[in-house]
């Protein structure tokens, strides 16, 4: 804690005016300018440790025949682009990109769109505050909850035989008592896992756009009111225009979110049944961690990752003007 | 619009606020019950909504099996290391970036930091794994996990403290100054106590990120140091899933994140929001 803290000692000479300049040669302090990039060059090397050095090892293994045998003899050969080329072709793996499609369209898009609707419901339509706080809370609740236990909560409950979830819709009478819906199978486990993920992750952007909503200046909406414009027109022309930034962060954030997120599919399906919910993130890890086919799973990490890196420079560049609008940044 | 039109519209939306609440609270309820369900009873062919025998003894067996209980320890000693470690080196470097570092290039490396919280792990964690293999500490430890959860963690505790800095007045810094103060007082006695809020939400976060993971878990780990995610899939007899011990257990783990969330909410909305959002 000492040496790491009294860094800022050393460099306020750049903080304080001239005058500080007295106290310094008094020499309880150490001056020196590199001091500010040593503080924020320790987490720097971290991230280079853990993040870009394995990153680069990876794109050298894409390159190379590397498997397990050859891994541990250090003995691999270049192959050039043929792990991309086998990625590319490759059946599975070309699925599971379709699979992600599917997923991040009718999870991200569809929770950032529910999120926002229902928590505009809870601000407009719901009137007393207590009431309001108690509902948020409930329905921001599954987003604290560990991944890997919502995932095994749902997989028990959507079991076809005797789940919850099918006894309830017959309950509802929205299901005919002697029919069992196979939810976790072939044809329904990529849309039941983005069930769960809209369960789960809907919370996000609804907590987002809330407090949003809550931090808008009242003084608009009365001056609205005063001129008499309906509930339909406030909506169009005050609170989505001026909420436009932090729902399209709420969608940031979920997006990517989504776009690494298997733990849902490695806790309800693995990938199952017959690789129907894959995605290619889990795909990856199957290859490399499991099957020990580290040059392949080494292309489709990097293809993988040259699609983030193409999202992620246009979403931090929104992000940026949004700050700078903030006078953060 | 007319007013039955309004009222009409309004009351069809909250059905639909109701309608998505009982969507949101049916499994959490049914994970309940299904906690105090004898194993009988939840393999009936129809399940039951209304547990007809209470069995309070399934937490009394979690909270007896030393493997819960170290699974749980486990947990604890992993995600309060890397919240730690990340608060740390996070508000070292989010004062620098605040206060010293800035123009493009402090913008830059700000940015670049914020966006490896982004990447999917999975250009890291393929190398990590065979790199922690080679090392003496293997991939099943405590350091591995510590250390590999800083991936998610040190660039959100980073950008966030460098959010609450800029938040703070530096006038009051130069004012501490002006009376005596030296920097490293400042720091502690002005600046400190302004972002104190922001550092709490940053804790609570990186805190309940470390401890709800999953992934790099189940890769590295498992049988010297087993966090809770792990854990669950044990609770079996032969080929049959004891759900109403892993249920038990489930929520014995997943209190802890959702008590923080219901007390400290408020300073929570920021983070999530990556600064944006003032909550």
């Amino acid at each position: 804690m000492t040496a790491a803290t009294s860094d800022p000692a050393a460099t306020a000479p750049t903080v304080a005016p001239d005058w500080f300049a007295q106290r310094r040669r008094r020499g309880n302090l150490i001056v020196n300018p590199l001091v500010p990039w040593a503080m924020v060059g320790l987490p720097v090397a971290v991230l280079v440790a853990i993040v870009v050095y394995p990153t680069i090892w990876m794109a050298y293994h894409a390159f190379q025949d590397t498997n397990m045998m050859s891994l541990f003899n250090g003995n691999w050969t270049f192959v050039g682009w043929q792990n991309f080329a086998t990625a590319l072709t490759d059946e599975r793996f070309l699925n599971s990109v379709r699979h992600l499609v599917r997923y991040l369209l009718f999870g991200a898009c569809l929770q950032v769109a529910l999120g926002v609707t229902l928590a505009l419901i809870l601000y407009e339509c719901v009137k007393s505050n207590a009431v309001r706080v108690i509902l948020l809370i409930l329905l921001v609740l599954p987003m604290m909850l560990p991944p890997s236990i919502v995932g095994v909560l749902w997989k028990f409950l959507l079991q076809a035989d005797n789940g919850g979830f099918n006894h309830l819709l017959i309950n509802l009478q929205l299901l005919p008592a002697n029919q069992r819906i196979d939810w976790l199978g072939t044809r329904l486990s990529l849309w039941s896992i983005t069930l769960v993920d809209v369960w789960q992750w809907t919370a996000l952007p609804l907590l987002i756009v809330y407090s949003g909503r809550v931090s808008l200046p009242p003084a608009i909406y009365e001056a609205a009111r005063v001129d008499g414009a309906s509930s339909w027109l406030v909506l169009r022309r005050i609170t989505l225009p001026m909420l436009k930034e932090v729902i399209a962060i709420a969608f940031i954030i979920r997006f990517m979110d989504a776009y690494k997120f298997v733990d849902h599919v490695s806790v309800m399906t693995q990938g199952g049944p017959s690789e129907s919910s894959e995605l290619p993130v889990y795909i990856a890890f199957q290859k490399g961690i499991r099957e020990f086919q580290v040059g392949e799973a080494a292309a489709q990490a990097w293809l993988i990752f040259a699609v983030a890196a193409v999202l992620i420079t246009l979403f931090l560049k929104y992000m940026k003007r949004v700050l700078k609008a903030q006078a953060i940044a | 619009m007319s007013q039955s039109n309004y009222r009409l519209v309004k009351a069809l939306l909250l059905i639909f606020l109701g309608i998505w609440l009982v969507f949101t609270l049916f499994p959490l309820y049914f994970m309940i019950i299904t906690s105090l369900k004898p194993v009988e009873e939840i393999n009936r062919t129809i399940p039951t909504f209304w547990p007809h025998t209470l069995k309070l003894s399934n937490y009394a067996g979690i909270f007896a099996d030393p493997g819960s209980l170290k699974s749980l320890a486990d947990s604890v000693i992993i995600s309060v290391a890397n919240t730690a470690l990340s608060l740390l080196l996070g508000t070292l470097a989010g004062y620098a970036l605040a206060r010293w570092i800035r123009g493009a290039a402090g913008e830059n490396l700000a940015f670049w930091i914020l966006s490896n919280r982004m990447f999917p792990p999975v250009a890291v964690i393929i190398p990590m794994f065979f790199l922690f293999d080679s090392m003496p500490w293997g991939t099943d430890s405590y350091f591995s996990l510590i250390v590999l959860y800083l991936v998610f963690n040190l660039p959100l505790a980073t950008w966030l403290m460098m959010v609450f800095f800029r938040d703070a007045p530096r006038e009051l810094e130069e004012a501490a100054y002006l009376d005596g103060f030296t920097p490293l007082r400042a720091f502690f006695r002005v600046t400190l106590p302004l972002v104190l809020p922001g550092m709490i939400s940053v804790a609570m976060l990186c805190w309940i990120f470390a401890w709800n993971e999953y992934l790099f878990a189940n890769l590295l780990t498992g049988t010297t140091v087993k966090t809770f995610p792990v854990h669950i899939p044990t609770f079996t007899l032969g080929s049959q899933s004891l759900w109403n011990l892993i249920m038990a257990f489930s929520l014995v783990a997943m209190l802890p994140p959702v008590i923080l969330f219901v007390i400290l909410r408020r300073y929570m909305v920021r983070g999530l929001s990556l600064g944006v959002v003032k909550g």
